[in-house]
């Protein structure tokens, strides 16, 4: 049966038809999407294409930046009030992906994809959905129960604006280069407050089956002011309670031994 | 990136005056190519041309109980669902024209799989969509098999079995051995005497060719009765003649053309898609398509076949390797295809650019649940170099010598003779080495800058040996291989079995080693080395192929005789 198409100029009209409608997809950039056309994916018949025009806003709300859910990561790049995210959206494919593949498309990709998702989560983003005004999920919370969202769309994600760009890092492993597919990537928040580093956040993709936080590497960097003690202390428990996957890129043993090596370099600012 | 031609090296052996040979040359098509306007074979476009997907097993190992093609056959815009009854000759060996290894291998299965992705039914519709929804349709009455995927798995008493034509899961070399036998010289004695065995295990992965553009063919109805195909095969007429194979067809009915391939590396030479696409058309009277989407390249594509090696070498204090025996396992995955004949050349080039008195192998071509491999440029050679030159390195540091001179050591020169029973010529391993040395700045002896591949070779370096150890083990009773070896050819399989009786002969006792006299080793400077003097002309080698010396009862006409190379000039 040949795919439809229909359209929505209002992103709750088109929430509602979808709650009504397990054959329908939500297009949005079509990077992940069009492969399961092309491949004769028999889960779906129906995609919906929205042209509401809020979802392509970045706006300021105090002291974030709310990003609609259709904003590229070409966009992303090119914004100013952006930058701290520009090398995490930048990771993304090559210059015709990022011209057309979404942040919420990131932030529902599954592995290995998510590369930005993973600077989400680090940055401490927050979810908007349709319909439900302008409260926000967490970006743990939203991870966490990513798989049980199916159904309901993203319209925006919410950042805070980051004084200093510098203080979000980001690094994307990949065995193919200048560049594959991550095998992990890794992100950190690193807020200077005076000489000591308050509030550390790191994230890692494909280290799970969603981006995710490593508690333990935060608890061992807690008050540490990112020197060479500290950060060995931190690589050294850098898969603590991570079940990292086996897949054609790596297997969990050879992420589990290169992990601890990309966060030391990270974290040393060593990954040029 | 600029090449440079070292003429200082052989510069006597070679005429500079061709007007090709040793000058950069622009390949033909790359003007077409950088410009976009090479035509590949998808470029070729019909009126209402048919696409064709197949329906494949989501299994390693599993038993066809029933196929239902009835809802897909009602779909709108399905043209013909083509099952392995409607393939007039279902069975086929690639080699088998090189009457090389049994029929084993269905364009359609139809009785039972054994790979995930083994095609067992193909859709004709009148678009790729329409292929794919109705392949969804159809359903299969799958009876799962245990499955096998690694090779000495695979060859166990009670493994399960996955070619119908080799039972045990080995290949029938020469109509009478489970293996690749490599006999030359005595490498059991020859350990016992050396003053170091060094062991060894190597395994590599498959790896697929990723051509850029898929495999793939297109058929059309010509004039005259003929049918045209455009393919992307990198043999052409292979093609051709696998296709009349297949479909019972005068090759005189097929028009193939092809010319531009948007990357081979070998994984184009199986001619799975101009039979089918041919089929296609056949039974539709139309133009139809059959190409692999990437996922099926990946999945279903043949790649370089995984191989693993284990190496124990018979080493003396100074370097001098005596002995080198290999127990090789190729893994062919579920068909033939072309592994039987990389073993083959990977016998021919055992054991390495080395010039040993004693060499042993066994080598062999394993089925398992696999995707079948193929051909990948330098496959059967590739594998064990990569196998054979880690473990020199592990040698080198074991004994404790440099790995270049462990290498100059025991590299063959001109007028050695090797274990294939072929005088070495054109060798250049020395010189390779030397030039690797320098290039990286790796410091070397005075010695190793004075070797030559032109001198200390020959003489009794160039004999055969007093005595080659022979044995009997793997002699496979009733065993088929085709008409090559003797055996009749389409045999429906091969019922052979291993008796008791047939393994291990004992050895004959053994007699004292061959001394070898070679280049002085480094680690010994109070010998001189050998005054450089060309080597005399040995008497030309006329030993049989690679296989042990058998009673003359059958003579086999000796293929594969070209392995040995070319003369120098």
């Amino acid at each position: 049966m040949p795919v439809r198409v229909e359209t929505f100029s209002q992103v709750e009209e088109a929430a509602r038809a979808l709650s009504s409608n397990q054959k329908a997809r939500i297009y949005g950039g079509g990077t992940i999407l069009m492969r399961s056309v092309n491949e004769g994916d028999q889960s779906f018949d129906t995609l919906f294409r929205l042209t509401d025009p809020t979802l392509k806003d970045i706006r300021s709300e105090g002291d974030r930046v709310l990003i609609g859910a259709a904003v590229t990561m070409a966009e992303i790049i090119r914004h100013r009030d952006l930058s701290f995210l520009a090398d995490a959206a930048r990771a993304v494919g090559g210059p015709a992906i990022r011209t057309t593949a979404t942040i919420a498309g990131n932030l529902l990709a599954p592995p290995p994809y998510g590369d930005l998702a993973t600077a989400l989560v680090a940055l401490g983003a927050e979810v908007r959905f349709a319909g439900q005004g302008s409260a926000n999920v967490p970006i743990d919370e939203f991870m966490r129960d990513r798989e049980s969202r199916k159904g309901s769309v993203v319209t925006a994600v919410s950042v805070p604006r980051l004084a200093d760009p510098t203080a979000l890092r980001f690094l994307k492993v990949t065995r193919v280069k200048p560049k594959g597919v991550a095998l992990m990537s890794i992100a950190a928040l690193l807020p200077r407050a005076g000489g000591r580093i308050d509030g550390f956040r790191i994230a890692y993709g494909n280290m799970g089956p969603t981006p995710l936080r490593v508690a333990a590497v935060e608890r061992a960097l807690e008050g540490s002011s990112l020197d060479e003690a500290g950060i060995t202390r931190a690589a050294a428990v850098a898969t603590e309670g991570l079940d990292p996957p086996t897949d054609a890129l790596a297997s969990a043993w050879y992420r589990r031994e290169v992990a601890p090596v990309h966060l030391r370099r990270l974290l040393l600012g060593q990954t040029g | 990136m600029s090449v440079e031609f070292r003429k200082d090296l052989f510069a006597d052996e070679r005429d500079d005056d061709l007007n090709e040979i040793g000058k950069p040359t622009q390949r033909q098509d790359m003007l077409g190519h950088v410009t976009g306007r090479s035509p590949f074979y998808d470029d070729h476009l019909f009126e209402g041309l048919l696409h064709m997907r197949c329906v494949r097993s989501p299994h390693h190992h599993a038993r066809i109980r029933s196929i239902d093609t009835s809802e897909a056959e009602r779909l709108p815009g399905v043209k013909k669902v083509i099952v392995g009854s409607d393939v007039p000759n279902n069975l086929n060996a690639l080699l088998s024209l090189l009457d090389f290894g049994l029929d084993d291998e269905p364009l359609l299965s139809d009785k039972k799989v054994s790979y995930k992705g083994e095609p067992v039914a193909a859709i004709v519709a009148d678009s790729e969509r329409i292929a794919r929804d109705a392949v969804a349709k159809v359903r299969v009455d799958w009876e799962v098999l245990p499955h096998v995927l690694d090779v000495e798995e695979a060859i166990k008493p009670g493994a399960p079995s996955v070619n119908g034509a080799y039972p045990a899961n080995k290949f029938i070399y020469h109509g009478k051995y489970d293996h690749q036998k490599l006999r030359y010289g005595d490498v059991d004695a020859a350990l016992r005497q050396a003053d170091h065995v060094i062991e060894g295990r190597y395994q590599m992965s498959p790896i697929e060719q990723a051509p850029m553009e898929t495999c793939g063919a297109i058929a059309a109805p010509e004039t005259n009765d003929r049918f045209v195909c455009y393919t992307a095969t990198q043999g052409l007429f292979f093609s051709l003649g696998t296709a009349a194979k297949l479909l019972d067809l005068s090759s005189a009915r097929l028009h193939f053309i092809g010319g531009t391939v948007g990357g081979g590396f070998g994984g184009k030479v199986d001619s799975l898609h101009e039979p089918l696409a041919i089929l296609g058309c056949m039974l539709t009277g139309k133009p139809c398509k059959y190409m692999f989407d990437r996922e099926d390249e990946m999945q279903v594509g043949a790649p370089r076949g995984a191989e693993r090696w284990y190496i124990t070498d018979g080493v003396m204090n100074d370097g001098h390797i005596v002995a080198r025996k290999f127990i090789g396992y190729f893994d062919a995955g579920a068909y033939t295809r072309l592994s039987s004949y990389a073993i083959i050349k990977g016998a021919g080039h055992l054991p390495g650019p080395y010039t040993i008195p004693n060499v042993y192998a066994d080598i062999y071509c394993v089925y398992t649940n696999r995707t079948p491999a193929t051909a990948m440029r330098g496959f059967g050679i590739t594998g064990v170099d990569f196998a054979i030159e880690n473990h020199m390195d592990k040698v080198a540091n074991t004994v404790g010598i440099d790995p270049i001179e462990l290498r100059i050591l025991n590299a063959y020169r001109d007028g050695d003779m090797k274990a294939h029973r072929r005088e070495a010529k054109n060798t250049a391993l020395i010189e390779c080495c030397q030039v690797a040395a320098e290039k990286s700045g790796w410091q070397t002896s005075d010695w190793v800058k004075q070797q030559s591949s032109l001198s200390g070779g020959g003489g009794e370096r160039g004999q055969l040996p007093t005595h080659t150890a022979t044995d009997q083990h793997g002699f496979v009773q009733d065993g088929q291989s085709g008409s090559y070896g003797g055996g009749s050819k389409r045999q429906e399989k091969s019922a052979y079995a291993e008796t008791a009786a047939a393994r291990a002969a004992p050895p004959a006792a053994a007699p004292p080693l061959r001394s070898m006299p070679v280049a002085q080793p480094p680690t010994q400077p109070a010998r001189t080395p050998e005054p450089v003097q060309s080597a005399p002309a040995p008497a030309p080698a006329t030993g049989p192929t690679a296989e042990p010396p058998q009673p003359q009862t059958r003579r086999s006409p000796a293929r594969f005789s070209s392995i040995s190379g070319l003369r120098r000039r």
